[in-house]
């Protein structure tokens, strides 16, 4: 079922040409993670604003757990929605632990005890060891740490929904990845639907179930991160997810993509590895070349039914096929 | 030292008794700072994100600032005589200047990403104002009315001029009989007022700027 239902929806901020968001339209099915992908000025904080009604749409609806959010009242729709921003944005004059706290606070239901037990559960989640930082101040942690409590404070009313705007922004690539993680660890235990704006296209294919592509405000793209490397809708796509990179294609592509059935090896009578359908190209090519072997034999990973082989040749064949005519070998950052 | 000294001096049944012109004293400062934040707190929150409006009035409390106290009461002699109004009034004109000032200056500093991170995750305009614009404003609007009572328990002596008792009768009072001693009690007195009304108010300033940086001691 659809958690959140995007109709049509519009917004064109007053005095500016064109809409910030255009007649955008998609369903982000309840426990998924949503990545919102697109250059800068694409619409991607606009539509997440709208959600929880931080600006109001021009047109169209939102719809969530199949009520119009335009219809609720916006401070109860607020309390049930996560909201992560890049700057943070912790409140100074208190503690991190009253800035954890302050959301469940407003949300009301909570006793102290409990509070104080989510407080240091949610700082230890974060990796920030609640018996050293719970009684810091804001202007004494890093900035990679702020965030890290701007997260363990969404999270602390344990809200179903989750929108997070360039969360992972300011950390260095290993905190990053470590938060990334923490996430992925969070969203297999708790199953929360979370709309992530990114301007890292590793880590919108490393988290998002589905990615949506904004360009001027529009929809472009929506799709798991395979569709979008596989059939990119179109040049801008392809460009912004890298789908020229070559070690992106073997990273996510799928072996069944690249699959032949008559094969020197097939001749030779299996006497060959074999591999399950739903390991990648890149997995596929370190294993032929770590074994030595001409093919690999791939097996259906439910049926283990043969399907057919996988040469070095046959994945050369589907990357030079992906790629087009051209060659070019760069990695598309945005 | 003498004149402090003097058990009679604390008579309290006789009104020109050191406790009971302190009393008088703190009557004064105490009206004066209540009717001058009733006039700027408004006010500073009105000319904050206005910068004419602001240029304006804060260029008209500049220029009353300029004015000698003494003429000011010379002045409002002539039109509401001996009265508490010719006391207070020079009193709450001085303290405009730092408190508009401050409270606007207050209300700018906040920081408007804060606001919206209240909005954000549900607090009502209520709670937005006391948890997150209030503290954050509060601690420059302490700092001007710091200084405001400061100079207003020195400047109230001389409320004496407009026959309003105060510490300020031990001074000018005793002038004229060239009673220095006394002079001098009353000048200890309203210096020790300050001291102890800037150290409380400090406190105040500190315990309100929590986890932001120390406040400065001048
Ligand atoms: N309050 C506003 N008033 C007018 N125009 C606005 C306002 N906010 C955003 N815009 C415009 O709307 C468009 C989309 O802005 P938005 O912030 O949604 O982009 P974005 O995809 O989040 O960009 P970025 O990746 O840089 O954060 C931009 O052209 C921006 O200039
Ligand atoms: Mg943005």
């Amino acid at each position: 079922m659809a958690k959140i239902s995007f109709h049509a929806i519009t917004k064109q901020y007053p005095g500016t040409s064109r809409p910030a968001v255009d007649a955008v339209s998609f369903d982000v099915a309840e426990g998924s993670t949503c990545m919102l992908v697109g250059t800068s000025g694409s619409g991607k904080t606009t539509l997440l604003r709208m959600v929880n009604r931080l600006i109001e749409p021009t047109s169209g609806e939102i719809v969530i757990d199949g009520k119009n959010v335009l219809q609720e009242n916006p401070i109860a729709l607020r309390r049930r929605i996560g909201y992560v921003i890049q700057q943070v944005g912790l409140f100074p004059h208190l503690t991190i632990a009253e800035n954890v706290r302050v959301t469940a606070e407003i949300a009301g239901g909570w006793t102290k005890q409990r509070l104080d037990k989510r407080v240091d559960e949610l700082l230890e989640l974060v990796g920030l060891p609640p018996a050293e930082y719970r009684k810091r101040f804001p202007r004494q942690l890093s900035g990679g740490q702020q965030q890290r409590v701007g997260l363990a404070r969404a999270l602390a009313t344990d809200p179903a929904i989750m929108l997070m705007d360039e969360p992972f922004g300011a950390l260095d690539a290993i905190t990053r990845e470590r938060m990334q993680n923490e996430l992925l660890r969070i969203q297999r235990d708790v199953q929360k639907t979370i709309l992530f704006v990114s301007h890292d296209i590793q880590e919108a294919f490393k988290l998002g179930e589905q990615i949506a592509v904004l360009d001027q405000g529009k929809l472009i793209q929506l799709g798991t991160p395979v569709d979008l490397l596989a059939q990119p809708a179109n040049d801008f796509v392809r460009k912004l997810v890298g789908g020229d990179s070559i070690l992106r294609q073997l990273e996510y592509l799928p072996v069944i993509d690249a699959l032949e059935q008559d094969t020197v090896a097939s001749a030779r009578g299996g006497d060959v590895p074999t591999f399950l359908s739903d390991a990648t190209l890149l997995q596929a090519m370190l294993k032929l070349l770590e074994t030595n072997a001409p093919a690999l034999a791939v097996q259906d990973k439910d049926t283990q039914q043969q399907l057919g082989f996988i040469t070095l040749a046959s994945i050369n064949r589907e990357i030079t096929h992906a790629h087009g005519h051209k060659t070019e070998r760069t990695e598309t950052a945005i | 030292m003498n004149y402090l000294l003097q058990p009679y001096n604390y008579d309290l049944s006789d009104p020109a008794s050191i406790p009971n012109l302190f009393l008088d004293h703190l009557y004064l400062v105490g009206i004066t700072m209540l009717i001058s934040l009733i006039i700027a707190l408004p006010l500073g929150i009105l000319v904050a994100r206005r910068p004419r409006l602001y240029l304006l009035v804060i260029t008209i409390a500049d220029l009353l600032y300029t004015v000698p106290a003494l003429a000011l009461i010379a002045i409002l002699i002539t039109i509401t005589g001996l009265s508490l109004a010719t006391a207070i009034i020079p009193l709450v004109i001085y303290t405009q200047l730092v408190l508009i000032r401050n409270t606007a200056t207050a209300i700018n500093g906040i920081d408007p990403l804060l606001l919206e991170v209240g909005k954000a995750m549900g607090m009502n305009p209520r709670q937005v104002l006391l948890r997150v614009a209030l503290p954050q404003a509060l601690p420059t609007i302490i700092a001007g009315v710091r200084i405001a009572t400061v100079t207003t328990i020195g400047i109230a002596a001389l409320a004496y001029l407009a026959g309003q008792s105060g510490l300020g009768d031990l001074i000018f009072k005793n002038i004229a009989t060239t009673d220095f001693d006394a002079v001098v009690a009353g000048g200890i007195l309203i210096a020790l007022l300050a001291v102890v009304a800037d150290l409380l108010l400090l406190a105040v300033q500190t315990v309100l700027n929590r986890g932001r940086t120390s406040v400065s001691l001048a």
